[in-house]
């Protein structure tokens, strides 16, 4: 449920970015004072919600998917062999 | 084909790069709608997060410069008469000799008229919007060049400061030939264009009546 709902949003951040780019961007192409302010105030105001929308997608994303941290299992450790039995033919130590 | 050759156009070719790239990413998002696994993520942190923020940048970097420019200026029909007068090769006045000068003439409009004091950057961007509402709300459909619309005035008096940017008023020929006001063009009593007031004459004289109101 939570993962649908980050996709979701994660959907809706890309629009609103593409949105913003192109406002931008065309404030860049055509410098019109009416394009620069609308670029300067909408189209930022648009790109910052979307990363953080983005930001939040990510993290509700994490929490479904049960993101915690988890430790690494202790790696086994190495113990000295036994030493051979007598009369098996190896050499003692 | 784009030739780069200033500061300021290479600062608008890396934020039209950056903004097709992020463009790119999402639209191969949208498309393709891929798990979101860690390439993913990272692939819509660049798009979404990187790319934008060099766009914000440095696309405001460059427009904030090209807000300076003469072209800016007259960008805006009631400018018209003014730039005009500003690029005539052939006019004598203020405003076009200044334009005409290789140090700052593409940015005389802003030379002259911004603020010239600590904020004066900000404050005169500040009147830039102010100049922006009024354009939309009292000059739109007033004629080709606004004649419709109110007179054309300064906020506040001219400063002199702003002639004294480059004219210290210590040269020996200037003092010699301000003797008898010196003191009060330097304390601000008498501004420069109290006598040098052929600004924009062709600006001046489409709206009769204006022009006194308008010099100051």
């Amino acid at each position: 449920m939570k993962h649908l709902m980050a996709k979701k949003m994660v959907l809706f951040s890309v629009i609103g970015t593409i949105v913003a780019m192109i406002f931008m961007a065309s404030s860049i192409i055509f410098p019109h004072p009416l394009m620069l302010v609308l670029a300067m105030s909408i189209g930022q105001g648009i790109a910052i919600l979307a990363l953080v929308l983005y930001l939040l997608a990510v993290a509700l994303d994490l929490q479904s998917s049960g993101g915690s941290y988890v430790p690494l299992e202790e790696p086994p450790s190495i113990e000295e062999p036994p030493p051979p039995a007598e009369g098996s033919g190896l050499p003692q130590a | 084909m784009l030739s780069i050759h200033t500061t300021e156009q290479l600062l608008q070719a890396i934020a039209l790069a950056c903004a097709a790239l992020s463009v790119a990413i999402g639209v191969w998002y949208i498309v393709r709608r891929p798990h979101l696994n860690r390439v993913t993520k990272s692939m819509l942190l660049l798009g979404l997060g990187a790319f934008p923020l060099i766009v914000s940048l440095t696309g405001n970097i460059s427009s904030f410069e090209y807000t300076l420019s003469r072209p800016f200026c007259g960008s805006c029909h009631v400018m018209g008469p003014y730039l005009r007068d500003a690029e005539d090769p052939n006019s004598y006045s203020l405003a076009a000799m200044h334009s005409r000068n290789h140090k700052f003439g593409e940015n005389s409009c802003y030379t002259c008229h911004a603020d010239y004091q600590m904020f004066g950057a900000i404050t005169t961007k500040q009147n830039g919007m102010k100049h922006l509402f009024k354009y939309i709300t009292e000059y739109a459909g007033t004629g080709p060049d606004g004649e419709g619309g109110p007179t054309i005035r300064l906020y506040k008096p001219f400063a002199s400061a702003a002639c004294m940017q480059c004219h210290s008023t210590t040269g020996k020929r200037y003092v010699e030939q301000h003797a008898d006001q010196i003191e009060q063009i330097r304390n601000g009593e008498i501004g420069c264009i109290d006598c040098h007031n052929d600004i924009h004459p062709l600006a001046l004289s489409r709206r009769p009546g204006a022009r006194k109101e308008a010099a100051r």
